[in-house]
């Protein structure tokens, strides 16, 4: 059988959501028996091919988080998303409590630590948008795994679900937020 | 009541009418998810979890508001109501900003748990952000808008059983805030720091500063015990992890006690003053090293065999029947003293004289009545107590009489009204002359003819002749019409109940008790053969030094050749310290570093209270039981341990009882 296409990214996040999934340890390597991991941080492969499955870590914070969001929903045929900040907003939406000028100024010019700050423009910077949004305002998600992050455990079980050809819902047992 | 009977989900369960079907579903063991309802608080169907679908209604509808009627059909659980109550999820969540990931709460919190409950891994409708206040300026709690969900808990808890009535809605529709006051920091506010809307509320809104990030409750061991810290010993649940204290708990929040206290629910985990955990000795040089346990006990077993009746010994009133028991053996039989006391014992010798005073010389009975009499009085008269201060409980089933029976308060008290915005009359005496309020008050009840039939005795009379409303403005400076209002008051109400304390006991004067135990007489509205009075006992078991005779005379000062200070976590004022200071021998047991320890001759180190167990008596002479909840260090002795091995060494065996 041909192995499951699969490709992920990482917007507006830490990290964490892919760290998690490599805390699957040699669970990972019966998945990999199943499915082929194409464009992802982990292969550090940049442009997605056309996939089965696209999955995305991190909320959409710029412009740049909503143009690869998109991307990879029009190259897979099923988009699920990791961790509280791609299903709900999560830590990154934190900043909607204020305006963007706000977060900015705060960041580059006010921070503690910073001394004859500057904000930061260039062409080549992705704008920040106004508010931080979860991926399903962006494009259509269909399926989700939240958590800060989600165990290994909870990453797995999506994972198998899809490989079983059902839609994943976290039973409430694994379903975290924290 | 009339049985009903219903059919839900198909089955026939039985209620009474006056029910709410939430109360029949729950009795019934039918679950029906909840978020706003509280056991023991009125319902207020401000969160629409518990919706039900009732035939004949055309919308689902709460049912914890919804009162049962003999042959409804209901429904708890159609595939609409789930949907509903996932969408009722969603939208709290985008009303305000939730982030678990760093939420004190998370894993305790009953808002997520729903949500787990509901598989609600997106929300369909987008997030408000709105800017929202914290207030974290209290010394015990923090109140964080972002987290609130709006249930109501807090305010009905605060209103219903805390009695504070501190909390409740500010501003409105979706700009609603749970507001303290007026919108008060709640540090500044009439918040007393009960905390029982901490305990009450769902979420992460309001939180202790205390138990922060110490523990979940599922991983904590909760062990029931009593607060060591005042004479009305309401339980606690103490929740452990890994032997240190997360969070004290009441055991049920709408029990008589069950709002606990700022000093039950978070005193006692601000303790911060160093322990005391080796013996020591005054060395060769004056100065206090740390020894053996032989070495220690040695040096007492050498000055006791000395002083022998010159040895006296007092101990905290906090310590359990056993430890006193054993002490008092220590000092009776073994070392051969009378000389032996309780802190606050003074306490006990002027209300038992009182009591005799009124009695006309025969010795105290049980004359006093249980403190949940309190929520059954008409009218209540505080002298020469501050229960807010000393005994929060009390001051809490007192507004309670007022809020939710309209009972009278009258405050006797010379310098403060201890319950502003809640006192209907303030007597203010000049200081000292609370007596001719008490008598005068007695006075006018016979002379307006509001006593009892056969209360009026002519010695009586005769001896209430001297307190004319005239001679009582003057020594008092109370306005006559005051006193004449206050008489009113007390006199017409059928279950008037007077609460004193410290204040009154302070002046020294037993004829102060027989007064105003001879004031509550003259109504005739006692409970069986007890007056409605309550003295507020200084320490958690005071009542039980005084019945096992630990606190029945002074100790003879004048001969004194050593002391035993048994002050387990307790400090002492600086009247006694002074007095200690001139003591030639001093033994000073304690849990913590203090003056007393630094100035005596051996330092012998003792558990803290939760690391104690025993029993106690409270102040309505009920027996509880308190438990060892955290493990002491390896070395440490228990106080009997310690009483034991030193009576050992005396010559004697004395058992444990």
């Amino acid at each position: 059988m041909a192995k499951v296409k699969v490709a992920t990214t990482w917007l507006d996040c830490c990290a964490g959501c892919h760290m998690s999934f490599l805390d699957l340890d040699e669970a990972l390597i019966g998945l990999l028996e199943a499915i082929e991991i194409t464009a992802s941080p982990i292969t550090d492969i940049k442009e997605f091919p056309p996939v089965d499955v696209g999955i995305i870590e991190g909320a959409i914070g710029n412009a740049h988080d909503e143009e690869v969001a998109k991307k990879l929903r029009a190259n897979c045929k099923i988009l699920m998303v990791w961790g509280d900040c791609a299903c709900f907003g999560g830590i990154c939406a934190m900043r909607n409590l204020f305006t963007k000028e706000a977060v900015l100024r705060r960041y580059y010019l006010e921070s503690e630590s910073t001394k004859n700050g500057k904000i930061p423009s260039s062409e080549d910077i992705p704008p920040l948008l106004e508010r931080v949004k979860p991926v399903n305002q962006v494009v259509k998600v269909d399926c989700y795994v939240p958590g800060c992050p989600p165990s290994a455990k909870a990453i797995h079980y999506a994972l198998a679900e899809l490989l079983e050809g059902r839609i994943p819902v976290l039973p409430s047992e694994i379903m975290r937020f924290d | 009541m009339k049985e009903i009977t219903l059919t839900i989900n198909d089955a026939q369960v039985r209620g009474k009418e006056g029910d709410t079907v939430l109360e029949i579903c729950k009795a019934n063991g039918i679950d029906v998810p909840t978020l706003c309802h509280l056991e023991g608080l009125s319902d207020v169907g401000a969160c629409r979890m518990c919706v039900v679908e009732i035939g004949g209604e055309r919308r689902p509808v709460p049912s914890c508001t919804y009162p049962a009627r003999d042959g409804l059909v209901v429904k708890t659980s159609t595939e609409q109501l789930e949907r509903y109550r996932r969408q009722i999820l969603e939208l709290l969540f985008t009303e305000r900003n939730h982030f678990c990931m760093f939420c004190e709460q998370s894993g305790d919190c009953e808002l997520q748990k729903l949500a787990y409950r509901y598989q609600m891994d997106n929300v369909r409708y987008p997030y408000t952000f709105p800017s929202l206040p914290v207030d974290p300026l209290s010394d015990y709690m923090v109140i964080d808008h972002n987290r609130c969900v709006l249930c109501g808990r807090c305010v009905r808890v605060c209103s219903e059983i805390a009695a504070s009535h501190t909390l409740d809605f500010g501003r409105r529709g979706w700009r609603t805030l749970v507001s303290a006051d007026l919108q008060q920091p709640l540090s500044e506010s009439s918040c007393t720091s009960c905390g029982a809307c901490v305990q009450a509320c769902p979420t992460g809104a309001i939180f202790s500063k205390l138990s922060l990030y110490k523990g979940k409750t599922s991983e904590c061991q909760r062990i029931t015990t009593v607060c060591p810290l005042c004479s009305v010993g309401c339980q606690l649940d103490v929740l452990v992890k890994d032997n240190n204290i997360v969070r004290i708990e009441a055991p049920r929040l709408t029990e008589l006690t069950g709002p606990l206290c700022r000093m039950g629910r978070f005193e006692l985990l601000r303790e911060t003053r160093p322990r005391v955990t080796s013996p020591m000795v005054r060395g060769k040089q004056g100065e206090l090293e740390e020894c053996s346990w032989d070495r220690a006990l040695d040096a007492i077993v050498k000055r006791a065999r000395r002083a022998k009746d010159g040895f006296a010994g007092i101990i905290s009133a906090r310590l359990p029947n056993e430890t006193l028991s054993l002490f008092n053996k220590l000092i009776h039989e073994v070392i051969g003293s009378d000389s032996i006391d309780t802190l606050g014992g003074w306490s006990y010798r002027i209300i038992a004289e009182g009591v005799r005073q009124f009695q006309n010389g025969q010795e105290g009975s049980e004359i006093e009545c249980p403190m949940g009499e309190i929520l059954e009085a008409d009218c209540i008269l505080v002298a020469g107590a501050d229960p807010d201060r000393t005994h929060p409980i009390i001051g809490t089933l007192v507004r309670r009489a007022v809020s939710q029976r309209k009972a009278k308060l009258i405050v006797v008290d010379p310098s403060k009204d201890v319950f502003p915005f809640w006192t209907d009359l303030w007597l203010k005496p000049v200081a000292g002359s609370e007596g001719f309020v008490l008598n005068g008050l007695a006075k006018i009840l016979l002379d307006k003819g509001l006593v009892a039939s056969g209360k009026a005795k002519p010695e009586l009379t005769r001896s209430l002749s001297q307190y004319k409303p005239g001679e009582v403005n003057r020594a008092t400076g109370i306005e006559i019409a005051d006193l004449e209002l206050a008489a009113e008051m007390y006199g017409r109400a059928k279950h008037g109940v007077i609460i004193y304390g410290e204040g009154l006991l302070e002046k020294n004067d037993p004829s102060l008790v027989a007064s105003l135990l001879n004031l509550a007489n003259l109504t005739g509205n006692g409970v069986g053969n007890r007056l409605r009075v309550i003295s507020l006992k200084p320490s958690a078991n005071s009542r039980g030094g005084w019945e096992l005779g630990l606190a029945t005379r002074d100790i003879k000062r004048d001969r004194l050749k050593g002391l035993y200070l048994l002050l387990g976590d307790e400090d002492v004022d600086g009247e006694l310290l002074e007095w200690l200071k001139g003591i030639d021998f001093l033994v000073v047991q304690a849990s913590y570093h203090s003056p007393a320890t630094s100035i005596a001759d051996v330092v012998l180190p003792s558990p803290t209270w939760a690391e104690r167990e025993g029993k106690y008596i409270n102040m309505d002479g009920l027996l509880l039981q308190l438990k060892r909840v955290l493990q002491p260090k390896d070395g440490m002795l228990q106080d009997q341990e310690i009483l034991i091995e030193l009576s050992k060494k005396l010559g004697h065996e004395l058992s444990p009882s």
